[in-house]
């Protein structure tokens, strides 16, 4: 336990010393909604629709840097290696960054909300808000897992290139900053492959109750697809330690 | 094949290998490989680049699986949670996350350990105080090998494996690792490094572990080792040709060194002699006994 907490300590403090990941992982996703779901708002319901997909957003970014390039640099460093010789369990280093990521995600998450609840003029009950901070929260799950398969199988440049290119994929064809429905409808079709639509629509489900959407379907996809990236983690984590 | 050995069973055993085989893909990195470390003293690795050393010591760390053979430390099978707290370790090629200062990353590995030493021990034997607080990132390359060292004793360890400590520190940063080995040492905790500079296995080792492709071509007292490349090096210069001085008592091998010739004697006095009667105007003549590099030399060149 205690090695837990000094863990999750080292990995705050190495997270808070790097201002290249603290500032575009916590301050982009509220200064977009900001101008898009806010300024830009023309008296539709922008504010309501995009607090639900930056919300996700928001989550994507400290999951899949902080564990795709934070363990590819670590690992490269032959860091990993000593840390399997030391008699730490080997969860301890990753449920540190995970703990360290979630904390991350609620502190992105916030300015949000405040936000929208306060600018933007979004309503919603108490219980919603949970509900969809719970949503938000979860959502760091499959990103985490992308994180850790990347982070696991690639050198550091490539990492840091494959979770640019995963995160701004995930993030447009996932619809998080343009609505899917304005999309073609091949892209539309593009979606269903995305987490992060999915997660998006299930966030939606609580703020933009005007329409209806299929959540037992996109609950259960997006298990599914949970599942499959645990498979990936597991086996890139397994991989890079039988050599 | 070992063309040295001496049994020291009678000494408590810290790393006991037999018949260890590793390979990667077809080639062979430990080649049935078996030795037997005692539990006090330091020991020494030899071996060019390649000849199986860092492979040897992921082995008994339970970084690498053997294809075959057993590996255990204190009786302990490597790689449990129970073994690793025994060991302390220093990888080649390792840097510790940059962002941390030596402190924190002291703190960190303090929750691993049953019985941690503290900051100010580790301070005081590993000179850490000038830069405790300073960001790893921040320190000189004898810097950060100190903090690393300072990790590697931090679990008061019975045995600590170091894998080429001093590579690339200059002598005086190498100077301070060496003294806070022998320190270590003293303290009763047996040390494994290993290394390509056989002056610091002359200066730092009670025993010596010659490797060359995957096999221990020497293992005993580095004293011994030392002894078997011939009681001393003669260097001269002469008219006399080679196979001439070959034929002289004693006389173990010569060798061209530009404009002097190096030979190796087990009994210096009785070969000089006898060369100065072959050739008096023989000139330019030193003896020195012996190195361990000699010792090296001589053993590579008989595998």
């Amino acid at each position: 336990m205690s090695i837990l907490v000094k863990e999750t300590g080292a990995e705050l403090l190495k997270a808070i010393r790097a201002p290249e990941f603290i500032l575009p992982t916590i301050f982009m996703p509220s200064l977009f909604y900001t101008i898009f779901g806010v300024i830009l708002n023309k008296g539709g319901n922008s504010a309501d629709y995009l607090l639900a997909t930056y919300g996700v957003f928001a989550v994507m970014g400290p999951a899949i840097f902080g564990f795709g390039t934070g363990v590819a640099s670590e690992r490269e460093r032959g860091w990993l290696d000593l840390k399997r010789a030391l008699p730490s369990p080997a969860y301890s280093y990753i449920l540190a960054k995970l703990l360290t990521t979630l904390m991350f995600t609620a502190i992105a998450l916030m300015p949000i909300y405040l936000i929208a609840g306060f600018v933007g003029n979004v309503e919603l009950a108490r219980g919603d808000w949970f509900s969809l901070f719970a949503i938000h929260l979860s959502a760091t799950i499959p990103f985490v897992l992308i994180g850790i398969a990347l982070g696991f199988s690639l050198n550091s440049g490539g990492a840091i290139a494959l979770s640019n290119i995963l995160f701004l994929s995930l993030a447009i064809l996932g619809g998080l900053w343009f609505p899917v429905f304005l999309f073609p409808e091949f892209m539309q079709t593009l979606a269903n492959f995305m987490p992060s639509f999915h997660l998006a629509e299930l966030a939606l489900s609580i703020v933009d109750t005007g329409k209806e959407r299929a959540t037992g379907f996109h609950t259960l996809t997006i298990i599914v697809m949970t599942l499959g990236f645990l498979a990936l983690a597991i086996f890139a984590w397994l991989r890079q330690r039988s050599i | 094949m070992t063309l040295i050995n001496s049994n020291s069973t009678e000494l408590a055993s810290a790393l006991l290998c037999s018949d260890v085989i590793k390979r990667f893909g077809n080639k062979t990195a430990l080649d049935s490989l078996s030795l037997n470390i005692s539990a006090t003293g330091v020991t020494a690795i030899l071996g060019a680049n390649g000849a199986g050393k860092t492979t040897l010591i992921n082995c008994a760390l339970g970084l690498l699986k053997p294809n075959s053979g057993s590996i255990s430390l204190f009786g302990k099978a490597p790689g449990l949670a129970e073994t690793k707290q025994l060991v302390g370790v220093m990888l080649q090629d390792t840097n510790l996350p940059d962002l941390l200062s030596a402190r924190e990353h002291i703190e960190l590995f303090q929750s691993y350990y049953h019985t941690p030493l503290s900051i100010s021990q580790l301070c005081e034997l590993c000179d850490l105080d000038a830069f405790i607080d300073q960001r790893y990132k921040k320190l000189s390359g004898g810097q950060k090998r100190r903090v690393q060292f300072a990790l590697s004793i931090l679990g008061q360890p019975k045995i600590v494996f170091l894998d080429e400590p001093t590579t690339g520190l200059d002598i005086s940063a190498r100077k301070t690792v060496w003294r806070t080995i022998r320190k270590l040492s003293q303290n009763g905790t047996a040390i494994v490094l290993t290394t390509h500079y056989l002056e610091e296995a002359d200066s730092l080792a009670d025993h010596t572990i010659v490797m060359s492709n995957g096999q221990i071509i020497a293992d005993a007292p580095t004293e011994q080792i030392r002894a078997s490349a011939g009681g001393a090096v003669i260097r001269c210069s002469t008219k006399l040709d080679a196979q001439t001085i070959a034929a002289v008592e004693h006389v173990e091998s010569v060798d061209h060194h530009g404009k002097h010739l190096e030979i190796r004697s087990a009994d210096a006095s009785k070969s000089v002699k006898r060369l100065f009667e072959l050739d008096p105007s023989l000139s330019n003549l030193t003896i020195s006994k012996s190195s361990l590099e000699d010792a090296f030399l001589e053993l590579n060149r008989k595998v």
